[in-house]
């Protein structure tokens, strides 16, 4: 049988959430202009969300955009922030900052708390009813399928391939339009095909359990800073409170970090034995855990182009996630939105040209979008220079807040003007809110952070935590509910004696080698024969998280989509 | 060409939360649906039989409306036609009645060569659909079959048994119960869900392919099939986990004393083991 080309008109390479709101509106616009337009939509995962995780507390405008009618038309909420709290947390104490020492785009109130895995399922099953009365448009949704390779005509993008192991015409999937809504995991072939990243991304790790509880905590939302994060690396915690006495906790960790072995499990381990968190998860059990990939580099890690010949980048995948509020699901819906406008446009005028479709740069930075990153465009940089907040200051103030009543002078002095405290000549606090102009700034690869020497502090833990709540990270991982079908290879490992070096070195000074030691389910190891010590890697466990090939210090491992449906279920988280 | 026709089932899918109702029926409404996994081994069969040998794979289901998706799946994997036979008067039907209606899709479908089913389902978990079809048709059947092949009119198979296997030659038609042991499953190709995706769109395609029947049309009567005509009675069920007790090892110097002393504590508390085989 002859193969038939398998071609669309606007292809999305990635279900999540900026690619939904784009096929969503693509959809809307094709509807109210009696166009007619061909989609599809790949997904890696076995269902549209299962490879899906965020917090998620969201502004909720873009959602009302989409969906004016969200609050009765089955849109899955976990509820609306009724309380939102910014959190520091000694070893013992928490406090609860007043609002006004509270950065404002941390308070969250009236903001929607979201499970974006069932708000990815719930768009996919409701962009299907869209259009089941409209036959001039396809929607087509694949699960199960990941883009592994980018074809090109010429310089044009001109689809991907879908399947690693077939090499057959019919194993390729055409489009004048491919939008990558992919969180890198393809779309970073494009960016250095095209030479399109001034600086890179730099990314932190989130993971993230969700819990049955006793207490019904809804409505109620912390985000912490402090215990257990005290290594000098930037982060912090949160704890949302869902509806149906559910608890969605999770602890977010630059990988910019000079400690090569974060363990984020870990960390999120110690989070939970805190009391004040312990009191939430009394007689509660776990349901759900998983860790996902945050893009902060913000405003000057975004690419040069947002598109070029037969191709846009939307989401994560672009990086528009705004740290300073620590949000970012509105913005890659409006990624999303905005890029559909520019594609319709592009349907309509049968042009797929990069200039067409870089339309779509100018109106999102034009748009709020652009403007609340610039604002907030040196905020994760002044960290990232003064490390000193995280690994000196932080502390200091913590234990200040475990020994009584001095901790409030301390927490107001690290808000007000850390600047003299860490005594640098930059106002740091006008710098975070983007008074001051000093010109765009230069991310190094987080894999050049990490010091192969680094002597982590001994993390004093709480004791008197219960047993039942806290896990190892072997333990934890089973709540990823993980199945790989055979023959899977989806992370390659280039070259072994670049491994071998890097233990060498890593081993060498005491500590874990990154890879295994910010891997967020066990999946690497080091292991010894004869004497040798090699890498090795339990790719059954993996959560697709990617983490390992950002922190590789040899650039020596590339996760790949996985294939077939396997992987991850994230599923209520 | 071989015509092959394979029996599938859309049961709840055990990564969800299928729940009992008060009847002791479960709650199919509230689960997530699935393909039964043993009969994806019917159906990997029947495709390897269709390359082999040149064959035409009609799939075949009972259940209510959205079963039709087990079908959907199976043209995924390389089926060409699909039956769904649905009626209300089919529901509740125990393994009498729903081997006593798949029997008359059967006839109604009038000639084939091999029936395919998978082991057994994982919601009933009977494994008796599959033979009782085979003896009303009366043809031949071979059960835990892990391999075949075929010449002429004669198929050769090869069956799991306790402690080895059997090998066998039949005369077309027969009806096997394929083990999971016959053949690795393949993936879904790229291409093969793309071109179900656009077929399904075209209404003469779609329903040159997918065959909807009901009691009437495959002329069964409906007096054998449902609650009327299925003499099984559900008892009681329990949730496993409320059954609860805990595990107590015996161990001493021999076997034979552990063994007895095994027996006296089922002397002793072994009540609640007789009330639970007796209720």
């Amino acid at each position: 049988m002859m193969a038939k080309r398998i071609e669309y008109d606007v292809l999305f390479v990635g279900g999540g959430v900026a690619s939904l709101s784009a096929a969503h509106r693509l959809v809307d616009l094709a509807k109210q202009n009696n166009a007619s337009v061909r989609i599809g939509v790949l997904e890696k995962g076995k269902d549209f969300g299962a490879h899906v995780l965020s917090g998620a507390v969201s502004n909720p405008r873009s959602v009302k955009k989409l969906f004016p009618d969200y609050e009765t038309n089955g849109f899955p909420l976990e509820g609306k922030c009724a309380q939102s709290n910014v959190t520091i947390l000694g070893r013992k104490k928490a406090w609860d900052m007043p609002s006004f020492f509270a950065p404002p785009e941390l308070n969250k109130t009236g903001y929607l708390i979201l499970s974006l895995s069932e708000v990815c399922r719930w768009m996919a099953a409701n962009l299907h009813e869209k259009v089941k009365e409209t036959p001039s448009i396809v929607v087509d949704l694949y699960t199960g399928f990941a883009g592994q390779e980018i074809l090109y005509d010429g310089n044009r993008v001109a689809g991907v391939r879908v399947d690693s192991t077939g090499n057959a015409e019919n194993d390729n999937c055409y489009a004048k339009v491919t939008v990558f809504g992919d969180k890198m995991f393809l779309s970073r072939d494009l960016y250095a095909k095209f030479n399109l990243t001034p600086t890179p991304q730099t990314w932190a790790v989130g993971v993230k359990e969700v819990w049955e509880t006793e207490k019904d905590l809804s409505g109620k939302v912390w985000h912490t800073i402090g215990f257990p994060l005290l290594d000098g690396s930037f982060g912090g915690g949160f704890i949302y409170g869902l509806k149906d006495k559910k608890l969605a906790i999770g602890m977010v960790t630059g990988l910019d970090s000079d400690n090569p072995a974060l363990r984020p499990p870990q960390i999120l381990q110690s989070l939970k034995k805190h009391p004040w968190v312990q009191e939430m998860l009394k007689g509660g059990k776990i349901v759900k855990y998983g860790a996902s990939l945050i893009p902060e580099g913000g405003y000057y890690s975004l690419p040069r182009e947002f598109a070029v010949d037969g191709a846009m980048v939307v989401g994560d995948a672009l990086g528009v996630l705004d740290v300073k509020g620590f949000s970012g699901v509105d913005k890659a819906m409006e990624t999303g939105m905005t890029a559909a406008e520019t594609l319709f446009a592009a349907v309509q005028k049968k042009d797929y040209s990069a200039a067409t479709l870089g339309a779509y740069k100018q109106a999102l930075m034009d748009g709020w979008v652009g403007q609340e990153l610039k604002k907030s465009r040196y905020y994760r940089w002044a960290f990232h220079e003064n490390k000193k907040l995280f690994s000196d200051y932080l502390p200091t103030v913590v234990n200040g807040l475990d020994d009584a009543n001095i901790y409030a002078g301390g927490v107001s002095a690290f808000l007000s003007g850390p600047a003299g405290l860490i005594g640098s000549a930059l106002d740091l606090k006008k710098l975070m809110d983007g008074g001051t102009e000093i010109g765009p700034v230069q991310w190094k690869d987080d894999r050049t952070n990490t010091k192969p020497d680094f002597k982590a502090k001994p993390l004093a833990e709480p004791d008197g935590f219960v047993k039942g709540t806290v896990y190892s990270t072997a333990d934890v991982v089973f709540y990823a509910n993980t199945h790989y079908h055979h023959g899977n290879a989806h992370i390659t490992e280039f070259n072994a004696e670049a491994c071998k070096r890097c233990i060498g070195r890593y081993h060498g000074s005491g500590n874990e080698v990154p890879c295994a030691g910010d891997c967020t389910a066990e999946v690497h190891e080091v292991r010894e024969k004869d004497g040798v010590k090699y890498h090795f890697m339990n790719l059954e466990n993996c959560v697709q998280c990617r983490t390992c090939e950002i922190v590789c210090p040899e650039k020596n491992l590339r996760v790949n989509g996985a294939e077939h449906g396997s992987g991850p279920d994230f599923t209520g988280l | 060409m071989l015509k092959v026709v394979v029996f599938i089932k859309q049961v709840p899918d055990t990564s969800s939360k299928a729940g009992v109702n008060p009847d002791g029926t479960i709650d199919r409404a509230r689960a997530k649906r699935m393909l039964n996994p043993f009969d994806r081994y019917a159906l990997q069969k029947a495709i390897e039989i269709k390359r082999q040998y040149g064959a035409e794979v009609t799939c075949v289901t009972m259940g209510p409306p959205p079963a039709v998706e087990v079908l959907v799946e199976a043209f995924e994997h390389g089926a060409d036609y699909g039956i769904l036979l649905t009626d209300k008067r089919l529901a509740a039907s125990d393994t009498l009645a729903t081997a006593y209606a798949l029997h008359m899709v059967v006839r109604h479908i009038g000639a084939f060569d091999v029936i395919l089913t998978g082991l057994q389902t994982t919601d009933g978990d009977t494994a008796q659909v599959g033979p009782q079809i085979a003896e009303r048709l009366h043809i031949a059947q071979i059960t835990y079959c892990e391999g075949l092949s075929i010449s002429g009119t004669t198929l050769s198979a090869r069956r799991v048994v306790e402690g080895g296997f059997q090998e066998m030659e039949v005369q077309l038609p027969v009806l096997i119960t394929v083990a999971n042991s016959a053949t690795p499953l393949d993936y879904k190709r790229f291409g093969d869900v793309a071109a179900v995706k656009e077929f399904l769109r075209h209404p003469e395609e779609r329903e040159k392919r997918i065959k909807i029947v009901s009691l009437d049309t495959i002329g069964a009567d409906s007096a054998r099939t449902g609650l009327v005509g299925s003499p099984t009675v559900v008892g009681k069920t329990w949730k496993l986990g409320e059954i609860g007790g805990s595990c107590v090892v015996f161990q001493g110097e021999s076997m034979e004393r552990e063994v007895s002393e095994l027996i006296e504590k089922l002397k002793a508390d072994g009540k609640g083991v007789e009330e639970l085989i007796n209720a």
